[in-house]
Parts: structure tokens; sequence; C-alpha cells
């Protein structure tokens, strides 16, 4: 073997998460709190909701932060489920996400734990 | 990367106790398709869903926060500054009255709407115009629109209330014709601002298309002015108004006036292939704030040419009895409802032109006009509250400081225990005060800020954003505290304007095109509407407290000041740069002869 060697996680996921910008902190603060390892956060607009909320609309923050967390599958609903709370994402308007099953992820693993799983 | 033995997957264990979650195909909630005769795919209008009232408060409590707590840091540090001052300085015990508060917070929410619906309601017209108008019309078409234009934003620009303010506070038997313009014929003086600020529109807008440098336009305007300056302060009654014409360029350059001029100006060069010069937006601010002043001129002798002092005197005498003996003063003049039509005069004209010039001209509708119209009745309400909060408010809080300053230095009927200092030490901490207050009030204007940034870009980083940030507030300060000088010396405001004004221009002789740009760009970008009815009231205060003739003038040496030290900065980065760029070359020689 060459001494090339990368660790591959498998049985990850991929929580993304659009909301309003300016809310992501609470919503990453949240997953943190659920497990969650780190989070990325990048900048978009769009809207979805205008039909159904009307001159509600105006309150709407037409630019969105998008928020990337890669989770463990075991911890995955539980942080799904913390985020959708924080967000408040059961209110029309605030945002949606998703989570996406990831076939491979791969990243630093501390030694000491890579020697006692292999 | 379980290790075993396990028979419950923690993962399922977690599940069964957190949130129940009900799974729901997403294709049974999205609009249902369907194809009409012509095989064009029609989408199904949905069902209006009905919000919980929980819902709206989520929605709307961060929406209205932000906004609110953005104008709440713009008013509330220096209402503090002004009290705190007036309680450890001064010594006052100030119950402040309950009519402050409330009109502080109106002047906040007002503020708050108003921007709200400027940005809703206002600036996608602008947008719009710039974008569409330059290929639709002719040249003269356009810039006959941009005339109006400038005049229509004047009306609507908060700040021109504080003017009518002030109009108040004038006493008739010490300036008759102030107190006319202010009075009388205010509707008058907002028309010529604007027209100074419409006819600046035009000059500004043919700058950007031809690529005109700024210098030459400022020598062509600040002669005659620096003339007509000249000829005022000739006559004594004429030189009182000097103050007031001065102080009306600072107080034109507002939230609404600059970036609807800029968008339609930059709009209009884009399109003809000039707007790409990064100095594209500079110029007409400048121009904006200097031509009302010689309308303003041009305005006072045409009253003095037609009315005498003694006149106006008896006037406003006779027009003082009449208000005291009938007691029905008709409703529309009296508190809320003035305002209100004041409110509605201020941007019903503006929205009106602004649709006309839409459907007539560019033949063209607004997308969401739902939002548009959201838009401009905040608008109006935002104004109507601002202006409510302007008298009770701020303007009441810039009079009392005002007249309470003298306190510090000499000795007050009405005040036990004053002057509270030595004459000189007392003056010395007025001055101070207006010091600062001109520095933080300028420090923190968000206009600022964004000039900042983009002079850093322009400069390739040489006059750093801090640097600027600091000259231009250093500059207000020391010009305010110039003003408040001038009317306790009761020193002669033309001769300061003149020979200050005279400096700017043979420094704008020695800069460059980039700086000279921004340094008078700088003046106007600073005087908001909260630090202009602020300072207006405060000098008038001050003014009738030390017995001056009047008070004005301080916004046009706050307005100068920043002049002056952005261009000084200026000349003294590009000193910096020269020797750093002679010292190369002789390092360069150096090391050549050397190695020979």
């Amino acid at each position: 073997m060459s001494g090339n060697n990368i660790t591959v996680l498998t049985d990850a996921s991929l929580i993304t998460c659009i909301v309003q910008r300016g809310t992501a902190d609470d919503i990453v603060k949240a997953a943190q709190e659920a497990g969650a390892q780190g989070a990325t956060i990048h900048y978009g607009q769009g809207n979805g909701m205008q039909e159904v909320l009307g001159i509600l609309n105006v309150a709407i923050d037409m630019e969105k932060e998008i928020i990337n967390i890669v989770v463990a599958d075991d911890q995955a609903d539980r942080i799904y489920e913390r985020m959708f709370l924080a967000g408040k994402l059961d209110t029309p308007g605030m945002g949606i996400m998703y989570m996406t099953k990831l076939e491979k992820a791969a990243t630093y693993i501390p030694p000491e734990i890579l020697e006692r799983l292999l | 990367m379980d290790s075993g033995n396990k028979k419950i997957r923690f993962g399922a264990f977690i599940r069964e106790i957190s949130v129940k979650q009900n799974v729901v195909s997403f294709n049974d909630i999205i609009l249902k398709t369907d194809v009409d005769q012509q095989g064009r795919p029609t989408v199904k209008a949905t069902a209006k869903s009905r919000l919980r009232s929980l819902d709206i408060y989520r929605l709307l409590q961060p929406y209205i926060k932000v906004r609110f707590l953005e104008q709440v840091k713009a008013v509330m540090p220096l209402a503090i500054y002004l009290l705190l001052f007036q309680i450890l300085v001064l010594h006052q015990e100030v119950s402040i009255p309950e009519s402050i508060i409330m009109g502080l917070l109106a002047v906040i929410i007002g503020l708050m709407l108003f921007m709200e619906g400027l940005k809703r309601g206002l600036m996608p017209f602008g947008e719009v115009i710039g974008k569409t108008l330059p290929a639709k019309a002719s040249l003269k078409l356009i810039l006959l629109i941009v005339l109006l234009l400038g005049i229509g934003v004047t009306f609507a620009e908060p700040a021109i209330g504080a003017l009518k303010t002030a109009g108040s506070i004038v006493l008739v038997e010490k300036a008759p014709y102030l107190y006319t313009l202010l009075n009388d014929w205010s509707t008058a003086l907002v028309f010529a601002v604007g027209a100074g600020v419409g006819l600046a529109a035009v000059l500004g807008t043919i700058r950007l298309l031809y690529g005109w440098s700024l210098k030459p336009l400022i020598y062509c305007t600040l002669t005659p002015l620096i003339g007509l300056t000249w000829f005022m302060s000739l006559d004594p009654e004429l030189s009182r108004i000097l103050g007031l014409a001065w102080d009306c360029g600072a107080v034109t350059t507002g939230p609404v006036t600059v970036p609807l001029i800029l968008a339609l100006g930059i709009g209009i060069a884009a399109t003809a292939g000039k707007g790409e010069s990064p100095l594209a937006g500079f110029g007409i601010v400048t121009l904006a704030s200097l031509f009302p002043i010689i309308s303003v001129i041009s305005l006072a002798l045409f009253v003095a040419s037609t009315t005498s002092p003694e006149a106006i005197i008896a006037a406003a005498q006779q027009a003082q009895q009449l208000t005291e003996n009938s007691v029905n003063i008709s409703w529309y003049n009296t508190s809320p409802w003035q305002e209100i039509t004041a409110g509605f005069q201020a941007i019903v004209p503006l929205v009106a032109f602004l649709i006309i010039v839409l459907r007539v001209v560019l033949q063209d509708r607004l997308r969401h006009q739902g939002t548009i119209i959201y838009g401009i009745i905040l608008c109006i309400l935002g104004m109507i509250i601002f202006n409510i909060g302007l008298e009770h408010g701020l303007s009441r809080l810039g009079q009392d400081s005002g007249s309470l300053l003298p306190a510090a230095f000499i000795s007050m009927s009405d005040m036990a225990a004053s002057p509270f200092y030595s004459w000189s030490v007392g003056i010395f901490i007025a001055l101070l005060f207006a010091w600062f207050l001109g520095f933080g009030a300028t420090l923190a204007e968000p206009a600022l800020n964004a000039l900042g940034n983009t002079v850093q870009t322009l400069t390739n980083g040489a006059f750093e954003k801090k640097l600027l940030l600091y000259a231009v507030s250093i500059g207000v300060g020391c010009g305010i505290a110039l003003g408040v000088a001038k009317i306790v010396f009761d020193l002669s405001l033309p001769w300061i304007l003149i020979s200050t004004y005279a400096f700017a221009l043979i420094l704008t002789r020695l800069s460059t095109e980039e700086f000279v740009n921004v340094a008078w760009d700088s003046a106007g970008v600073t005087t908001g509407p909260i630090t202009v009815p602020l300072v207006l009231a405060m000098g008038l205060g001050l003014g009738n407290a030390v017995h001056a003739i009047e008070g004005f003038g301080v916004l046009a040496l706050a307005s100068i000041g920043p002049i002056i030290s952005v261009l000084t900065t200026g000349l003294w980065i590009q000193w910096k740069i020269k020797r750093h760029h002679q010292i190369q070359p002789k390092k360069t020689a150096n090391t050549q002869m050397e190695t020979t």
C-alpha cells in the first residue's frame, strides 16, 4: 500500500435549510446543541409563498441564508427536528429544509478514534 | 461505527421519544397543472391558506424589530448625549417632559415607516425610470423630467419640515425678511430649494453624459455664489437671510433626494455608455447642495424688492392680533391636521408625477402594484408621524439644549447659579459640546459609512475608510463649533463663509479630480434627517438665548468643515504617495551605482 490513505465515512446525511437572512445563527446553534459538528452558511436570493401571504409578503426578506450541515445518520433526525423548531419553519414564508442521503463523506478524523475503529 | 451487540439502534430510539413526524407525499400538496384546449399548461389557483395569528406575529416581529432598532440607533445616542450634557455639565435637574419622549418616539416610528415606504414604494419608480427613460425619450424631455423630479423630491424630504418649524422660532422684529421667508413665503422657499436641486440634477446629468470634470463646475457655481453673498452682506437687513440660504444647501441632500436623483442620473449616464466610471455617482450631490443657496438668495432678493421690512413687521403684528382675538382657527391649521395635510402634500405630488412619467412617457407599468401602494401609504404615514415628532421632540430637544447652553458662561435670569463656570471655561465647554455633537452625529451616519467604502475602492486603498470617516466627522465637529462661536460672539457669517469657501477653492485647485469629488460630496452626505432639525433648532435656541439676531448658519459651516478637512487629508495623502515615489527611484539609482 502507498502512503496515501484516506478514510471514507458512510452513514452520513446532508441537511440543507433555507431561511431568511439573519436567522441562520439561531438554527445553527440549535443544530450544534443537538450534536451537529459544524455548519456552512452561504447566501442566496429567492421566494416561494407570495400568493399565500399577500401583503404580508413584504415582511419576508428575499435575501436568504442557506445552511448546510453534514450529520451522522443516527443523529440526523434529532438535529433535523431541532432545526425545524428553532427556525419556526411551520410558519408560512419562514423557509424550507430537506435532508439528503450522502453516499460518502471524508474529513479529518482524530487518530485515536481511527485506531479504535479500524 | 457501532461496535455491535446492540438490539435497538440509538437513532430509532431517539425517533420514538422525539417530535412526532407525519409523512405526507410532496406530490399531494403541489399545485395540479392541467392542459387547456390550446395545449398550454394552466395552474389552478390555490385557495388562500388562513394564517394563524401566531404566524403573523412570527413574520412581523423580526420585520418590525430590525427596522425599529435601526432608527433607535440613529436617534437615541444624540438624544442621550444632549440630556446627559444638560444634567452633568449644566447641572440641570431635567425633568424630561413627556412630550419630548413621545416626540422622539414619533420620530423613530415615523422614520422607520418612511424609510421602509421609500424602499418599497418610491425606489422601484426611480429604478425603472432611470433604466428605461433614456431609451424612450429625447434628451430635452429627460432633462425636463429630471428638473421636475428635483422639485418633487425636495418637497418629500423629511428634513424640509424642520425649516417650517424653525420659522416659528424667529422673531419678526429682529429679522423681518427671515421671518417672512419662513412663514409667509415658506412654500415658495421650498419651491426655490427644489428648483435649485432640479437644476443641479440637470447639470449633474449633463456632466455625467459628457464626462465633464467637477472642478470647473465648482468654480462656476461658487464664484457667483460668493459674489452674491458679498452683495447681500452689504445690506444689514438682507445679510440676515444668508444663514438660512446657506443652511438650505445642507437640508436638501437627504434620504429621498440622493438615491432617487442618483438612480436617475446614473441610469441615464449608463445608457449613454458613460456610467462605468467609478466616479459616476459623485458630483450631483455637490451641485444639489450649492444650487439651492443661489435660488434661495434670489428668492430673498425678489421678496426684498416687493416688500419692505416695516410692512412685514406690521403685517405680522396684525396677524398675531388676529389669532389672539379669534379663537376659532380653521381646523386644518391645528396640530395633527396640519401635519397630516403636510404629509400628503409632500408625497402625493411626487408619486403622481412619477406615475405620469411612467404611464405617459414610458408607457410602462410596475409589477407588484400591491407592494408599491403599501410603500406609498407607509411613506405618507411615516412623513406625518415624523413631522409631529419633529415639532414636539427633535426641535424641542435641540432648542432646549441650545437655549440652556449659554448658562455655562453667562448669567441667565431664569436659572439660578448661572454662570456655572467662569466665562472662558464656559465658552470652552460650550464649543467642546458643539464639537462632539457634530463629531458623534456624523460618525454614526450610515450614509457616510457607505461613502467610506466607495472611496476606499476608488483610491485603491490609499484613502482608508477609517481615515475618511474621521476626516469628515472632525470637519463637521469643527464646523458646528465654529457655528456656535459665530452665534455666541456674533461673528460676521458672510465673511466666515466667503473666506472658508475661498480657501476650499484654493484646495480644490490643488487637488486631483477624485479627491475633489469625494470631498465636496461628503458635505452633503453627512446631514441626515435627524442631524438637520436637531442642529438647526439648537442654533436657533442658542441664538435666542444670547440675543443674537438669528441662529442660522451652523449647518452651512458644518458643510464646509468636511470639505476642507477631506481636501486637506487628500492633499496630505497625495504628498505622501509622491514622496514615496521620489524615494523609490533614488534607491534604485543608488543600487545601480553600486553594481556598476
